[in-house]
C-alpha cells in the first residue's frame, strides 16, 4: 500500500521546483528559516510606521517592537514558511488547487511527523509527543522550585525566580500539556470512532497544532526575557500582571497562541462530529469520548475567547497605556478577574470532560460490560457544560466582587457534584460483577475515579463560602489543583495513551513497566500532594517562597516525595521509547473492544476505512449475545441504509 | 496494481450525516465564538461605565461624533445588501453581477474603515484618557480588526471571481465569506448602539 | 450473594471511613480558631468533611470491592452481565448527593449570614495594604496609625481594606476570615476576637516579589488595655500633630 501512494500526482498548481529552489523556496524548515526573520522585519517596520503616523514618542519602543514583531509576526513567518498556508494562498488568489491534494497526508517515515501534515492520526501524534515535552518541562520546573520549597528560607531561588518558576509550571501544565493532550488524543480517535476518513478541515487541523509549539516556546523562552519570566501566577491577576515584568507580555501572548489553537480544534471536533458520523451512528450510538469531546468542544469555542480578551487588555494596558485596569483611571481592577474565570472555570472542565470520556472507554472496555446508564453519562456531560458556564465566580469569594453573587455561585457551584456524582457511581457500576482486567489503562481510569472523587471533594468544600473564605490562596487550593488535575487529567492522559498505544504505534507497551508505572506515580502522588490539604488549613498560604518554619517537616516530605513522584515518569519515558521502538506487534485489536477505532489495522490504514462502516448498534454492547456496534459488509449497507432513522 | 492504486489514493468520500455545510458550520461557530470576544470587550466596557464608571457618560470633556458614525453606520449597513446582491448574482449565474456587487462592497467597507481611521484623528481623546478612552477604542478598535479580516477576505473572494471562479452551483466561497460579512454589519450595530446611543 | 457483597461493601467502607476520620482527627488540622466568625466556620468545615468522608468511603469501597472480587485473569475473554443502567438507582445517585449539597448550601449560607453581620459598637479600622506592608487606622480615636493590628477582646472590628498599588489579601488563620484588599474598591470585613494573644496577619494574594514577607503582628488585648491603648496613641498623634 505504501509503494502506491507515493505515486500521488503532485498538485498541478505550483510549477515543480527543482534543486536548490525547492530546497529554499519549498515548504519546510528551510523556507521558516528565512521566513520568520524577514517577517519580523515585516513586523518591525509595521510599528515603526504606526508609530510615525501617530506620532507616538519614542519611535522605537523596543518592548513593543519585539511583541508585535517577535510574538506575532515572526510565528507568522514560521507558519508561512513551513508551509501551514500554502494551500489557502492558491486558494485565495485563486490559482488552481485539487482539493483532492493528500501529498501532505499520512507518514511514511519518521520525517513526516515534523512537516505540516493533514493526517489527523499523524497530527494526534504530534500533539501527544509534544504536550509530554512540555509536561516534561514543566515538571522540572516543579523539581526545582520543590527542592527550594523543601526548607523554609530561601535556598537557591530568588523569588522573581520562584514566581517565574511557578507561573510558567502552571501555565506549561494547563495549556500546553492538559488542553492540547486531550486535543491530541482526540484527534487521533475521534474520526476513527466516529467512522470518519479524517477530520472535516484537515489543513485547519494542521495549522492548529503547529501553533502550540510557538505558544509553548513563547511561554518556556519567557524565562529569558530580562527583568524575568511572568511571575503573576498562571491566574496573571492585573494589576500586578500590568505592573510587573515584562515576561508577562509573553504570558499574554503565549495564550493567545494557545488559545486560536485550542478553538480551531474544537470548532473542527464540532464539525467534523456533526456533520461526519458514518452511516448509523446517530447522537445516542456515539461512543462517550465522541460525547465528551463534542461538549467540551462548545466549552472551548464559547469561552476561550474571554482569555482573550483579558490577556489583550493586560497587554494593552502594559504597551500602550490603556486604563482597561487603571484604577487611577477608573479602569475596574476586579473586571480581569471575572473575565478571565469567565474563561478559565469552564476551562477546568475543558481539562476534565475529555477525561471522563476516555476513563468511560477504559472502564467498559476493562469491565467487559456496557456503561452503566449511557444516556444519563451523556446528559450529566451536556449539564456540566451549562452548569460551568454559571460558576465563575467561586474563585472571587474573597475577592471583594459584589455580595449578592456569593450565595448563587456557590449554589451553582456545589450542584455540579451531582451531574459529576452521576458520573462516577456509573463508572462504579460499570465495574460492578464485570469481568475486570487490571491493565495499565484500567488501573489508571480507576487511580483517576478515586483521586478526582478526592478533588472534587476538595473542591466542595471550596465551593462552601464559609471554608472558602478560610482556605482559599492557601496550599489547600494547590492540593485541590493537583489532586482534579494530577489525579484527574493527567491519569486519564495516561489511560489514554496506554490505551491508545498500540493503536498509534502498532506495538504494545510493556504491561510490567506500565503498572510500575502506575503505583510509582499513585502512590508519589498522594504523598505528595496530601498533605497539602493539611498545612494549606494550618495556615500555609500559596505563591510564598519562603514560609513559617512550623511547615517545615511538611514541606521537606512532600519535596521528598515530589522527586520520587519525578522519578516515577522516567519508568514511562523508558516504557514508551522502547515499546515503539521494539515492543511486540500489537495486532488490531489487543483489548477486544467494540469502538469503531479498533475494527481496523494498528496503525489504521491511511484514510482510517477502505469502506466506510454501517453503524448498528451502541458501542459497548459487551456480553450482549450477538452484538455488533458496526458492519463493513458493503453489500448490506444498502438494506441498512432504508432502514436507519433520518 | 493500478486498480490498487485508484482504490487508495484519495479518501472514500465521508459519510454526511447531517444537511448542514460543512464550511458554513464551521464559519458558524466560528461566529459564535467571535460573538464572545466581543462579549468580553463589552463586558469591560459596561464594568468600567457602569461599576466603576464616572458619573457621565462619556465623561467631560468628551464627546462622541454620533452623527458621522451614524452615516458611516449606513454605509456599512449599504454594503450587506450589496453583498447580499453579489450572492444572488450569482446564484442565477450571473458572474457580472456578482463582480459588481463584490467590488462595491469592498468599496463601501473600504469607505466605512477609513472614516473610522478619519474619526479617530479627529475624535479629541485617545486610549489613554482614562477608562472610557480605552474602552472606546477596544471595542470600536476590535470592530474595525474585524473589517479589516472581512476585507481581506473579500478581497481573497474578488480575485476569485475576476479570475473565473464561481458558478451559480458552486459560490461557497461567495456565500461564506458573505456570512462573514453580514456577521461583522450586525456586530457594528450592536457596537454603535451601545457606544454612541445608549 | 447479592447480600454478601453488600455487607462486605459496608464493611469496607466503614473501614475507609474509620481511616479517614482518624486522619482527619489526630493530625492538626485546622489552627485554633480565636473569633465568633471562625468558630461558625469551623462549624461549616466539619459538617462538609464529614459528608466527604462518606461519600468517599462509599466510592473507595466500591472500587476496592470491585476490583478486588471481579478480577479474572489476562486470559480470561468471558464478558460481564450485559446491566445497562437501573433507573431506581440512578435516580438514587441523583438524589442523595442533591440532598447533600442543598444541607452543605443551606449551612453555609447561614453562616454567612451571619458572619456578615455589623454590630452597632463595632470597632472600625481602616487597613491599607502596599507592596509589601500592612498600615492600619483607628478613625473613632482620632485617625492615628500603626504598622501593628491591635483589636478588642470579644468587640467586633469591622476592617475597610484599601490598596495602592496591587491587590492583596489580608488573612488570620486562627480567625478564618479573609478578604482582598483591592485597589480603587474599598472591601469590609468584620471580626470578633474572642482570645488574647498575639497572631500574624499574612498576605495571601500574590502581589510581587515581596509577597511571602508581607506579614503584621496582630495583637489582642483586654478591653481595658485596648482602651488604654488607643487612648495613649490617640494622645501622642495630636501632640505630634500639634508640635
Ligand atoms: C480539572 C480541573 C478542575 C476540576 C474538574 C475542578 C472541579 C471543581 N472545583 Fe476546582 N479548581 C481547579 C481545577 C479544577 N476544579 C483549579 C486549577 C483551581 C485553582 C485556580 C487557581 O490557580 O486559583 C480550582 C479552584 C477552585 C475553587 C476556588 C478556590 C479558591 O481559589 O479560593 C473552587 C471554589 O469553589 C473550586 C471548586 C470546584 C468544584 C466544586 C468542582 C467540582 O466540579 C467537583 C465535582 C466533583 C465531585 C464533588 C466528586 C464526585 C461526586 C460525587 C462522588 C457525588 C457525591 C458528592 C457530594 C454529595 C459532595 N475549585
Ligand atoms: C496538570 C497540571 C499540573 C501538574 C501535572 C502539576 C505537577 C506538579 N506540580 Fe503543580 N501546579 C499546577 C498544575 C500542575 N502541577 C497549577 C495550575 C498550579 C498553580 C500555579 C499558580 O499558583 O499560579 C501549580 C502549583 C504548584 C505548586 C504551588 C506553588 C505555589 O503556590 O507556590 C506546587 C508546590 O509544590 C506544585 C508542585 C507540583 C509537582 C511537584 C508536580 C509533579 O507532579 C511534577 C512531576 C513531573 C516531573 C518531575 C517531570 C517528569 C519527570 C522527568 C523528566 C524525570 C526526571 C526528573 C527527576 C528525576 C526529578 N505545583
Ligand atoms: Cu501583599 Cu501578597
Ligand atoms: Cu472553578
Amino acid at each position: 500500500m505504501t509503494e502506491v501512494l507515493d505515486q500521488t500526482p503532485q498538485a498541478q498548481a505550483a510549477p515543480p521546483k527543482t534543486g536548490w529552489r525547492r530546497w529554499l523556496l519549498g515548504p519546510g524548515f528551510v523556507r521558516a528559516a528565512w521566513m520568520a526573520p524577514l517577517f519580523f522585519g515585516i513586523g518591525f517596520l509595521i510599528v515603526i510606521g504606526l508609530r510615525s503616523i501617530a506620532h507616538y514618542e519614542p519611535l522605537l519602543n523596543w518592548l513593543i517592537v519585539v511583541t508585535v514583531a517577535g510574538l506575532v509576526t515572526a510565528p507568522l513567518g514560521f507558519l508561512a514558511g513551513i508551509g501551514a498556508f500554502d494551500y489557502w494562498v492558491y486558494y485565495a488568489l485563486g490559482y488552481p488547487t485539487r482539493p483532492e491534494d493528500h501529498s501532505g497526508h499520512g507518514a511514511r517515515s519518521w520525517k513526516d511527523y515534523f512537516r505540516v501534515n493533514t493526517d489527523h492520526k499523524v497530527i494526534g501524534v504530534q500533539y501527544v509527543v509534544t504536550t509530554i515535552f512540555f509536561f516534561l518541562a514543566g515538571g522540572l520546573m516543579a523539581m526545582i522550585f520543590r527542592a527550594e520549597l523543601a526548607k523554609p528560607g530561601m535556598q537557591f531561588l530568588d523569588n522573581q525566580e520562584y514566581n517565574g518558576l511557578i507561573s510558567v509550571h502552571a501555565s506549561l501544565m494547563i495549556f500546553l500539556f492538559v488542553i492540547p493532550a486531550f486535543a491530541g488524543l482526540a484527534n487521533f480517535v475521534i474520526p476513527l470512532m466516529i467512522g470518519a476518513p479524517d477530520m472535516a478541515f484537515p489543513r485547519l487541523n494542521a495549522l492548529s497544532f503547529w501553533l502550540l509549539p510557538i505558544a509553548g516556546i513563547i511561554m518556556l523562552s519567557s524565562l529569558a526575557v530580562p527583568g524575568g519570566a511572568f511571575g503573576a501566577g498562571w491566574t496573571g491577576y492585573a494589576p500586578l500582571s500590568v505592573v510587573g515584568t515584562n515576561g508577562n507580555v509573553w504570558f499574554n501572548m503565549g495564550v493567545q497562541w494557545a488559545g486560536a489553537s485550542s478553538i480551531m480544534t474544537a470548532l473542527n471536533f464540532l464539525v467534523t462530529i456533526i456533520t461526519m458520523r458514518a452511516p448509523g451512528m446517530t447522537f445516542w450510538r456515539m461512543p462517550l469520548l465522541v460525547w465528551a469531546n463534542f461538549t467540551t468542544s462548545l466549552l472551548v469555542v464559547l469561552a476561550t475567547p474571554f482569555i482573550a480578551g483579558s490577556q489583550f487588555f493586560v497587554m494593552f494596558d502594559r504597551l500602550i497605556k490603556t486604563n482597561f485596569f487603571n484604577f487611577h483611571e477608573s479602569g475596574y481592577v476586579l473586571g480581569y478577574q471575572h473575565i478571565f474565570w469567565f474563561y478559565s472555570h469552564p476551562a477546568v472542565y475543558i481539562m476534565m470532560l475529555p477525561g471522563f470520556g476516555i476513563a468511560s472507554e477504559v472502564i467498559s472496555v476493562f469491565s467487559r460490560k456496557p456503561i452503566f446508564g449511557y444516556r444519563l453519562m451523556a446528559l450529566s456531560l451536556c449539564a456540566i457544560l451549562v452548569l460551568g458556564f454559571s460558576v465563575w465566580a467561586h474563585h472571587m469569594f474573597v475577592s471583594g466582587m459584589a455580595n449578592w453573587l456569593r450565595v448563587p455561585m456557590m449554589v451553582t457551584t456545589l450542584l455540579i457534584a451531582v451531574p459529576t456524582g452521576i458520573k462516577v457511581f456509573s463508572w462504579l457500576a460499570t465495574t460492578w460483577e464485570g469481568r475486570i482486567h487490571l491493565a495499565t489503562p484500567m488501573l489508571f481510569a480507576l487511580g483517576f475515579v478515586s483521586m478526582f472523587v478526592i478533588g472534587g471533594l476538595s473542591g466542595i468544600m471550596l465551593g462552601a463560602v464559609p471554608i472558602d473564605i478560610h482556605v482559599s490562596d492557601t496550599y489547600f487550593v494547590v492540593a485541590h489543583i493537583h489532586y482534579v488535575l494530577l489525579g484527574g487529567s493527567l491519569f486519564t492522559i495516561f489511560a489514554g495513551i496506554y490505551y491508545w498505544f498500540p493503536k498509534m504505534t502498532g506495538r504494545m507497551y510493556n504491561e510490567r513497566l506500565g503498572k510500575l508505572h502506575f503505583w510509582l506515580t499513585f502512590i508519589g502522588f498522594n504523598l505528595t500532594f496530601f498533605p497539602m490539604h493539611i498545612i494549606g488549613v494550618q495556615g500555609m498560604p500559596r505563591r510564598v517562597s519562603d514560609y513559617d518554619p512550623q511547615f517545615g517537616t511538611w514541606n521537606m516530605i512532600i519535596s521528598i516525595s515530589s522527586f520520587f513522584l519525578g522519578a516515577s515518569f522516567i519508568v514511562f519515558l523508558y516504557n514508551a521509547i522502547t515499546s515503539w521502538i521494539r515492543g511486540p506487534l500489537a495486532g488490531a485489536n489487543p483489548w477486544h473492544a467494540m469502538t469503531l477505532e479498533w475494527q481496523v489495522s494498528s496503525p489504521p490504514p491511511i484514510f482510517n476505512f477502505d469502506e466506510i462502516p454501517q453503524i448498528v448498534g451502541g458501542p459497548y454492547e459487551y456480553g450482549v449475545p450477538g452484538a455488533r456496534h458496526a458492519v463493513f459488509n458493503g453489500a448490506r449497507e444498502h438494506e441498512l441504509e432504508e432502514a436507519r432513522s433520518p | 496494481m493500478a486498480a490498487h492504486a485508484e482504490a487508495h489514493h484519495g479518501p472514500p468520500i465521508a459519510h454526511q450525516s447531517s444537511r448542514v455545510d460543512a464550511p458554513t458550520l464551521g464559519m458558524l461557530l466560528f461566529i459564535a465564538s467571535e460573538i464572545m470576544l466581543f462579549g468580553s470587550f463589552f463586558t469591560i466596557y459596561f464594568f468600567a461605565r457602569v461599576v466603576a464608571g464616572p458619573d457621565q457618560w462619556p465623561p467631560p470633556p468628551f464627546h462622541l461624533p454620533v452623527f458621522v458614525a451614524g452615516i458611516n453606520t449606513a454605509i456599512l449597513l449599504t454594503s450587506s445588501f450589496t453583498m447580499h446582491w453579489a450572492l444572488q448574482a450569482i446564484k442565477r449565474g450571473n458572474r457580472a453581477g456578482m463582480q459588481a456587487g463584490l467590488v462595491l462592497t469592498l468599496a463601501l467597507g473600504l469607505t466605512f474603515l477609513l472614516t473610522q481611521i478619519r474619526e479617530y484623528s479627529r475624535v479629541g481623546f485617545s486610549p489613554q484618557d482614562g477608562a472610557f478612552g480605552s474602552t472606546f477604542y477596544g471595542l470600536t478598535g476590535l470592530h474595525g480588526a474585524h473589517v479589516f479580516v472581512g476585507l481581506t477576505i473579500l478581497t481573497f473572494a474578488t480575485i476569485r471571481a475576476f479570475r473565473g471562479h464561481f458558478t451559480a452551483a458552486e459560490h461557497r466561497g461567495v456565500e461564506i465569506s458573505g456570512i462573514y460579512w453580514h456577521f461583522v454589519d450586525v456586530m457594528w450595530i450592536v457596537v454603535y448602539t451601545t457606544v454612541y446611543i445608549l | 450473594m447479592r447480600r454478601g457483597a453488600i455487607v462486605r461493601v459496608v464493611v469496607i467502607a466503614l473501614l475507609a471511613a474509620g481511616a479517614a476520620t482518624a486522619v482527619a482527627l489526630f493530625i492538626p488540622w485546622l489552627p485554633p480558631v480565636q473569633s465568633k466568625e471562625g468558630e461558625r466556620i469551623d462549624f461549616v468545615f466539619w459538617v462538609v468533611v464529614a459528608i466527604c468522608i462518606a461519600v468517599f468511603a462509599v466510592v473507595a469501597a466500591v472500587t476496592l470491592y470491585s476490583v478486588i472480587t471481579f478480577r479474572v485473569r489476562p486470559d480470561d475473554d468471558s464478558d460481564g452481565p450485559p446491566v445497562h443502567g437501573h433507573t431506581g438507582l440512578e435516580i438514587t445517585w441523583t438524589a442523595i448527593p442533591a440532598v447533600l449539597v442543598t444541607i452543605i448550601a443551606v449551612l453555609s449560607a447561614v453562616a454567612l449570614a451571619e458572619n456578615g453581620d455589623l454590630k452597632s459598637n463595632r470597632l472600625k479600622v481602616d487597613v491599607t495594604a502596599r507592596q509589601f506592608a500592612w498600615s492600619f487606622k483607628y478613625p473613632q480615636y482620632g485617625g492615628f496609625e500603626t504598622t501593628e493590628l491591635r483589636l478588642e477582646e470579644n468587640r467586633q472590628v469591622e476592617l475597610n481594606l484599601r490598596a495602592l498599588d496591587v491587590i492583596h489579601s489580608f488573612w488570620v488563620p486562627e480567625f478564618r476570615q479573609k478578604q482582598d484588599a483591592v485597589p480603587g474598591i474599598v472591601t469590609h470585613l468584620p471580626i470578633t476576637p474572642t482570645k488574647v494573644g498575639t497572631d500574624t496577619l499574612i498576605c495571601t494574594e500574590l502581589c510581587g516579589l515581596g509577597h511571602a514577607l508581607m506579614r503584621a503582628k496582630v495583637i489582642v488585648m483586654r478591653p481595658a488595655d485596648f482602651e488604654q491603648w488607643a487612648r495613649a496613641q490617640q494622645r501622642k498623634g495630636a501632640q505630634a500633630g500639634a508640635g
